[in-house]
Protein backbone atom coordinates (compact mmCIF):
# COMPACT_ATOMS: atom_id res chain seq x y z
CA UNK A 1 0.00 0.00 0.00
CA UNK A 2 1.68 3.06 -1.25
CA UNK A 3 0.42 5.27 1.45
CA UNK A 4 2.47 3.56 4.14
CA UNK A 5 4.89 6.35 3.17
CA UNK A 6 5.26 9.91 2.66
CA UNK A 7 7.66 11.71 1.38
CA UNK A 8 7.18 15.76 1.18
CA UNK A 9 9.21 18.69 0.23
CA UNK A 10 8.62 22.35 0.79
CA UNK A 11 10.61 25.62 0.27
CA UNK A 12 11.72 27.09 3.60
CA UNK A 13 8.72 29.05 3.47
CA UNK A 14 5.89 28.83 6.96
CA UNK A 15 3.14 29.55 4.47
CA UNK A 16 3.73 25.99 2.48
CA UNK A 17 3.60 23.98 6.19
CA UNK A 18 0.20 24.08 5.89
CA UNK A 19 0.17 22.16 2.60
CA UNK A 20 2.44 19.41 4.68
CA UNK A 21 0.25 19.22 7.97
CA UNK A 22 -3.01 18.48 5.65
CA UNK A 23 -1.11 15.78 3.68
CA UNK A 24 -0.13 14.43 7.35
CA UNK A 25 -3.75 14.33 8.50
CA UNK A 26 -4.64 12.62 5.27
CA UNK A 27 -1.82 9.93 6.34
CA UNK A 28 -3.00 9.48 9.50
CA UNK A 29 -6.56 8.73 8.12
CA UNK A 30 -5.82 6.28 5.88
CA UNK A 31 -3.71 4.07 7.91
CA UNK A 32 -6.20 4.54 11.10
CA UNK A 33 -3.19 6.14 13.35
CA UNK A 34 -4.25 6.53 16.88
CA UNK A 35 -5.22 9.53 18.38
CA UNK A 36 -2.60 10.17 20.83
CA UNK A 37 0.29 8.79 18.10
CA UNK A 38 -0.87 11.25 15.34
CA UNK A 39 -0.85 14.15 17.83
CA UNK A 40 2.77 13.51 18.61
CA UNK A 41 3.62 13.21 15.20
CA UNK A 42 1.70 16.72 14.51
CA UNK A 43 3.57 18.25 17.09
CA UNK A 44 7.11 16.91 15.78
CA UNK A 45 6.45 17.90 12.12
CA UNK A 46 5.33 20.90 12.96
CA UNK A 47 7.62 22.03 15.44
CA UNK A 48 10.23 20.93 13.37
CA UNK A 49 9.52 22.86 10.04
CA UNK A 50 8.61 25.50 12.11
CA UNK A 51 12.49 26.18 13.86
CA UNK A 52 14.12 25.22 10.97
CA UNK A 53 12.37 28.25 8.78
CA UNK A 54 12.51 30.52 11.73
CA UNK A 55 16.22 30.12 12.86
CA UNK A 56 17.54 28.35 9.61
CA UNK A 57 17.91 30.22 6.71
CA UNK A 58 19.05 33.99 7.86
CA UNK A 59 19.39 36.95 5.45
CA UNK A 60 16.17 35.57 3.48
CA UNK A 61 18.35 32.88 2.08
CA UNK A 62 16.16 29.94 0.24
CA UNK A 63 16.46 26.33 0.72
CA UNK A 64 14.66 23.24 1.16
CA UNK A 65 13.06 20.83 3.92
CA UNK A 66 12.15 17.60 3.35
CA UNK A 67 9.63 15.64 5.39
CA UNK A 68 9.99 11.45 5.30
CA UNK A 69 7.48 8.92 7.12
CA UNK A 70 7.32 5.60 7.18
CA UNK A 71 5.87 2.49 9.11
CA UNK A 72 9.28 1.09 11.92
CA UNK A 73 7.60 -1.86 13.02
CA UNK A 74 5.31 -0.77 16.45
CA UNK A 75 6.62 2.94 15.66
CA UNK A 76 5.93 5.50 12.86
CA UNK A 77 9.62 7.02 11.77
CA UNK A 78 9.77 10.62 10.92
CA UNK A 79 13.18 11.85 9.55
CA UNK A 80 13.35 15.84 8.93
CA UNK A 81 16.19 17.22 6.59
CA UNK A 82 17.16 21.16 5.76
CA UNK A 83 19.72 22.63 3.87
CA UNK A 84 19.51 25.56 6.81
CA UNK A 85 22.24 26.61 9.23
CA UNK A 86 23.79 23.30 10.88
CA UNK A 87 21.71 23.22 14.69
CA UNK A 88 21.27 20.11 17.18
CA UNK A 89 17.69 21.71 18.10
CA UNK A 90 17.89 18.58 21.30
CA UNK A 91 21.21 20.67 22.73
CA UNK A 92 18.44 23.76 23.26
CA UNK A 93 18.17 24.19 27.15
CA UNK A 94 14.93 23.13 28.69
CA UNK A 95 12.69 25.85 29.52
CA UNK A 96 11.22 27.14 32.88
CA UNK A 97 7.90 25.11 33.54
CA UNK A 98 7.76 26.33 37.00
CA UNK A 99 6.78 29.89 37.12
CA UNK A 100 3.71 31.15 38.04
CA UNK A 101 1.73 32.27 34.63
CA UNK A 102 3.06 36.34 34.71
CA UNK A 103 6.70 35.23 34.53
CA UNK A 104 5.91 31.98 32.41
CA UNK A 105 8.01 32.08 28.80
CA UNK A 106 7.26 29.57 25.96
CA UNK A 107 10.71 29.84 24.38
CA UNK A 108 12.05 26.40 23.64
CA UNK A 109 8.53 24.65 24.30
CA UNK A 110 8.33 23.02 21.22
CA UNK A 111 11.51 21.05 21.28
CA UNK A 112 10.60 20.20 25.30
CA UNK A 113 7.57 18.56 23.86
CA UNK A 114 8.26 16.63 21.27
CA UNK A 115 11.73 15.32 23.84
CA UNK A 116 8.76 14.52 26.26
CA UNK A 117 6.48 12.53 23.58
CA UNK A 118 8.53 10.97 21.26
CA UNK A 119 9.79 7.64 21.80
CA UNK A 120 13.57 8.39 20.25
CA UNK A 121 14.97 11.36 18.68
CA UNK A 122 18.41 11.85 17.28
CA UNK A 123 20.22 14.62 15.18
CA UNK A 124 23.27 15.00 12.78
CA UNK A 125 24.05 16.94 10.48
CA UNK A 126 25.38 15.02 7.58
CA UNK A 127 26.12 16.23 3.70
CA UNK A 128 25.54 19.66 4.93
CA UNK A 129 22.28 18.77 5.85
CA UNK A 130 20.57 18.91 9.45
CA UNK A 131 18.78 15.77 9.67
CA UNK A 132 16.29 14.95 12.72
CA UNK A 133 14.94 11.64 13.36
CA UNK A 134 11.80 11.04 15.96
CA UNK A 135 10.18 7.68 16.20
CA UNK A 136 6.85 7.90 17.49
CA UNK A 137 4.73 4.33 19.15
CA UNK A 138 2.19 3.63 17.37
CA UNK A 139 -0.12 2.39 20.92
CA UNK A 140 -2.34 4.53 22.42
CA UNK A 141 -1.20 4.62 25.67
CA UNK A 142 -1.21 8.07 27.66
CA UNK A 143 2.07 9.75 28.68
CA UNK A 144 3.53 8.64 31.86
CA UNK B 1 -9.08 25.89 10.97
CA UNK B 2 -12.97 27.82 11.65
CA UNK B 3 -12.85 30.21 14.70
CA UNK B 4 -16.76 30.77 16.28
CA UNK B 5 -17.63 33.22 19.32
CA UNK B 6 -20.66 32.69 21.08
CA UNK B 7 -22.21 34.68 24.21
CA UNK B 8 -23.73 33.37 26.95
CA UNK B 9 -25.07 36.01 29.80
CA UNK B 10 -21.69 37.82 29.47
CA UNK B 11 -19.95 35.05 29.37
CA UNK B 12 -17.88 34.91 26.02
CA UNK B 13 -16.77 31.43 24.65
CA UNK B 14 -15.00 31.04 21.65
CA UNK B 15 -14.88 27.73 19.95
CA UNK B 16 -11.98 26.27 17.86
CA UNK B 17 -12.06 23.82 14.91
CA UNK B 18 -9.42 21.67 13.24
CA UNK B 19 -5.43 22.44 14.08
CA UNK B 20 -3.81 25.04 16.24
CA UNK B 21 -0.34 25.08 14.80
CA UNK B 22 2.61 27.01 13.38
CA UNK B 23 0.65 28.19 10.37
CA UNK B 24 -2.80 28.98 12.05
CA UNK B 25 -2.38 30.44 15.79
CA UNK B 26 -1.62 33.82 14.62
CA UNK B 27 -5.39 33.67 13.33
CA UNK B 28 -6.61 33.03 17.17
CA UNK B 29 -4.17 35.82 18.10
CA UNK B 30 -5.99 38.41 16.47
CA UNK B 31 -9.09 36.64 17.18
CA UNK B 32 -8.33 37.28 21.18
CA UNK B 33 -6.38 40.39 21.01
CA UNK B 34 -9.27 42.15 22.66
CA UNK B 35 -11.43 41.15 25.84
CA UNK B 36 -14.73 42.22 24.40
CA UNK B 37 -16.44 44.84 26.50
CA UNK B 38 -18.44 43.42 29.26
CA UNK B 39 -17.71 39.91 29.20
CA UNK B 40 -17.50 38.75 32.84
CA UNK B 41 -15.60 35.40 32.06
CA UNK B 42 -13.83 34.27 28.36
CA UNK B 43 -14.20 30.24 27.34
CA UNK B 44 -12.28 28.97 24.94
CA UNK B 45 -13.81 25.71 24.01
CA UNK B 46 -11.52 23.19 22.42
CA UNK B 47 -14.13 20.01 21.72
CA UNK B 48 -13.25 20.26 18.45
CA UNK B 49 -9.56 21.33 18.32
CA UNK B 50 -7.88 18.08 16.80
CA UNK B 51 -4.30 19.38 17.81
CA UNK B 52 -2.18 22.10 19.13
CA UNK B 53 1.96 22.97 18.77
CA UNK B 54 3.80 25.46 21.32
CA UNK B 55 2.62 28.04 18.54
CA UNK B 56 -1.07 27.62 19.81
CA UNK B 57 0.16 26.98 23.40
CA UNK B 58 2.05 30.54 23.49
CA UNK B 59 -1.47 32.17 22.04
CA UNK B 60 -3.71 30.87 24.55
CA UNK B 61 -0.94 31.88 27.11
CA UNK B 62 -0.72 35.36 26.05
CA UNK B 63 -4.97 35.51 25.77
CA UNK B 64 -4.99 34.37 29.41
CA UNK B 65 -2.22 37.23 30.65
CA UNK B 66 -4.70 39.55 28.97
CA UNK B 67 -7.82 38.43 30.76
CA UNK B 68 -6.19 38.32 33.65
CA UNK B 69 -4.94 41.78 33.03
CA UNK B 70 -8.75 42.92 32.92
CA UNK B 71 -9.99 41.04 35.32
CA UNK B 72 -11.44 38.64 33.64
CA UNK B 73 -11.32 34.80 34.20
CA UNK B 74 -10.37 32.35 31.43
CA UNK B 75 -10.84 29.14 31.68
CA UNK B 76 -10.35 26.34 28.53
CA UNK B 77 -12.65 23.65 28.33
CA UNK B 78 -13.10 20.23 26.11
CA UNK B 79 -9.77 19.00 25.24
CA UNK B 80 -9.32 15.70 23.55
CA UNK B 81 -6.45 13.02 24.91
CA UNK B 82 -3.81 14.13 22.43
CA UNK B 83 -4.60 18.12 23.11
CA UNK B 84 -4.74 17.46 26.96
CA UNK B 85 -1.23 15.37 26.53
CA UNK B 86 0.00 18.56 25.08
CA UNK B 87 -0.89 20.79 28.05
CA UNK B 88 0.23 18.50 30.81
CA UNK B 89 3.74 18.05 29.02
CA UNK B 90 3.74 21.74 28.56
CA UNK B 91 2.63 22.52 32.59
CA UNK B 92 -0.47 24.97 31.60
CA UNK B 93 -2.90 22.54 33.04
CA UNK B 94 -1.26 24.16 36.80
CA UNK B 95 -1.57 27.35 35.07
CA UNK B 96 -5.32 27.66 33.52
CA UNK B 97 -8.30 26.05 34.82
CA UNK B 98 -9.27 23.37 32.48
CA UNK B 99 -12.76 21.64 32.52
CA UNK B 100 -14.28 18.37 30.77
CA UNK B 101 -17.03 20.16 28.96
CA UNK B 102 -18.63 23.35 27.91
CA UNK B 103 -21.36 23.02 30.64
CA UNK B 104 -19.30 22.43 33.63
CA UNK B 105 -17.48 25.19 32.70
CA UNK B 106 -20.28 27.43 32.66
CA UNK B 107 -21.46 25.91 36.04
CA UNK B 108 -18.21 27.24 37.48
CA UNK B 109 -18.35 30.55 36.40
CA UNK B 110 -20.04 33.27 38.08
Amino acid sequence: MSTREIELRLPNELSRVEPVMDALEDFIAANAIPARCAGRLMLAVDEFLANAIEHGYPNGRKGEIAVHLAHAGDHLKLVLCDDGDPFDPFTAPPPDLTGTLEERRVGGLGIHLVRNLASSFAYRFEKGRNVVTVTVALADEAHP
Amino acid sequence: MQIDRFVERDIVITTVKGRLDSSSSHKLDEFLATVPEGSSALVLDFAELTYISSAGLRVVLKATKLARGAGVPLVICGLVPQVHEIFDVSGFTSLIPIHANRESALAALP
